[in-house]
């Protein structure tokens, strides 16, 4: 994003706005830390600029800083994905789908959120750790594959070595066997990321809404816990596009 | 798409917050989903939602748009994200879109005990859970939890810390009452699950804990 500096009047209106502060203070005008920056567009979006001086940036659609708008800007619609916001559609549609199966667990890791930011660097922190311990099931559907340039190491391509985002969900499958391994992994690799991430934990109910306790089991035993609210889908969705074989 | 699971707060404050979400799957029943999704966002209106929003429009029930021109623009794949401060509201939404029985998933975001419940009560059979395992790393970064628990009621973090703070330091000006801070926070929030009503009970427990310099 952009601050005219011709144009603004230094009023301040638009700095509460800013969800990381990139919103600077430079002779009695606004101007906007194309470094801090992610492209989220709230500024713009909010509308409270007196005399119209928050711009887009030209070029917030060159590679590979265009990655700031589709992984900050909840508007973007991912080139890859065709999907707006970072992530899939995970467990939302799983009555429908059966993406992630009976004896299945999908997780999900946010880095950095919620509202810190990172460097994509904490995300080839996370992806190598994750490569190191075996676990190679990452969504194909997710934007995150399209930054990946070696599965088998976790290495992303070079040139997004530097770029920053507001947040990015890397997502996995795995049998519900492996579950206390990955969380383990993350749980090693919590201490190198250099921000924050999220983590969530999907898996099919058993009848009641009882939560698997092979799931609960695997999530006790490498020390986490689950919060008391969740999301959670009703089983109110069938298909009728998928052909019959 | 949305954080609904790892809203923050005390259980007492997220009794009265639930988000609902309806959401057709891509290859599955995406093609001609438009009218059912119509249908399902005119039962959701009719009962009170504390904030709505199609994702073929992303403006907010405060926006001034009205309910006609929200409808109109649902085509095809759109989703509709809501928040309920009510598990009554909660209940009757879905008692309505069980009956209407249109085979578009339907996830609900909220106390699990109390979704539990209602599910029980009306006859459904969840299908899927997502739960939260909270925040890790470098967790001295983020704002307190006191601002967290509205920053959190925007899935992809829009509401700013900050803007928290300006509007707690407005409405212990007399710049605005609690209502209209509310609404200001939930401006930013384009998914559309910002519950204002919520938002207003916090910032009334909240304002008398915070100073402000008036210059």
């Amino acid at each position: 994003m952009l601050i005219r500096k011709d144009i603004c009047v230094g009023c301040g209106r638009c700095h509460p706005y800013c969800p990381t502060d990139a919103i600077r203070y430079e002779d009695l005008k606004g101007s906007v830390d194309q470094e801090v920056c992610y492209e989220c567009g709230s500024c713009l979006r909010a509308k409270i600029c007196p005399v119209e001086a928050i711009e887009e940036s030209p070029h917030v659609y060159d590679y590979p800083r265009a990655l700031r708008k589709y992984f900050s800007d909840p508007n973007a619609t991912h080139a890859l994905t065709g999907i707006q916001g970072r992530g899939t559609e995970e467990s939302k549609t799983n009555d429908v789908t059966n993406r992630c199966g009976p004896n299945e667990v999908g997780i999900a890791i946010e880095v950095g959120r919620p509202t810190v930011g990172m460097d994509l660097k904490n995300i080839q922190k996370i992806t190598r750790a994750l490569a190191r311990a075996g676990i190679h099931e990452i969504e194909p559907n997710n934007p995150i594959i399209s930054m990946i340039q070696d599965l088998k190491t976790g290495d992303l391509k070079t040139e997004l070595m530097g770029e920053r985002v507001l947040s990015a969900i890397i997502e996995i499958q795995v049998k519900r066997e492996r579950l206390a391994h990955v969380l383990r992994t993350l749980k090693e690799v919590a201490r190198e990321v250099d921000s924050v991430f999220c983590l969530d934990v999907y898996t099919q109910l058993e009848p009641g809404l009882k939560i698997p306790s092979e799931v609960l089991e695997a999530i006790e035993s490498e020390g986490f816990s689950w919060r008391p609210n969740a999301k959670i889908n009703l089983g109110l969705g069938r298909a009728w596009e998928r052909k019959i074989l | 798409m949305t954080h609904s699971l790892h809203r923050e707060g005390t259980l007492d404050s997220l009794e009265r917050d639930y988000a609902l979400f309806i959401y057709p799957a891509r290859g599955f029943n995406y093609e001609g989903s438009g009218p059912k999704v119509r249908r399902l966002a005119e039962l959701l209106y009719l009962q009170g939602p504390s904030n709505l929003i199609v994702t073929s429009l992303r403006r907010n029930l405060y926006s001034g748009v009205t309910q006609e021109e929200v409808l109109n623009s649902i085509q095809d794949g759109a989703r509709v994200y809501c928040a309920f401060n009510n598990r009554e509201k909660l209940r009757e939404a879905l008692v309505k879109i069980k009956e209407t029985n249109e085979g578009i998933s339907v996830v609900v975001s909220g106390l699990i005990d109390r979704v539990q419940e209602i599910a029980a009560e009306i006859g459904l059979n969840p299908h899927t859970i997502n739960l939260s395992l909270g925040i890790h790393g470098c967790t001295d970064r983020l704002p307190p939890p006191d601002i967290r628990q509205f920053t959190t009621m925007c899935g992809h973090g829009m509401v700013s810390p900050g803007l928290v703070r300006d509007v707690i330091r407005k409405i212990k000006k007399g710049d605005i009452d609690f209502w209209q801070g509310s609404l200001i926070l939930a401006g930013p929030c384009t998914c559309g699950i910002y519950n204002p009503h919520r938002s207003e009970e916090l910032l009334k427990d909240l304002a008398p804990l915070y100073t402000f310099n008036r210059l």
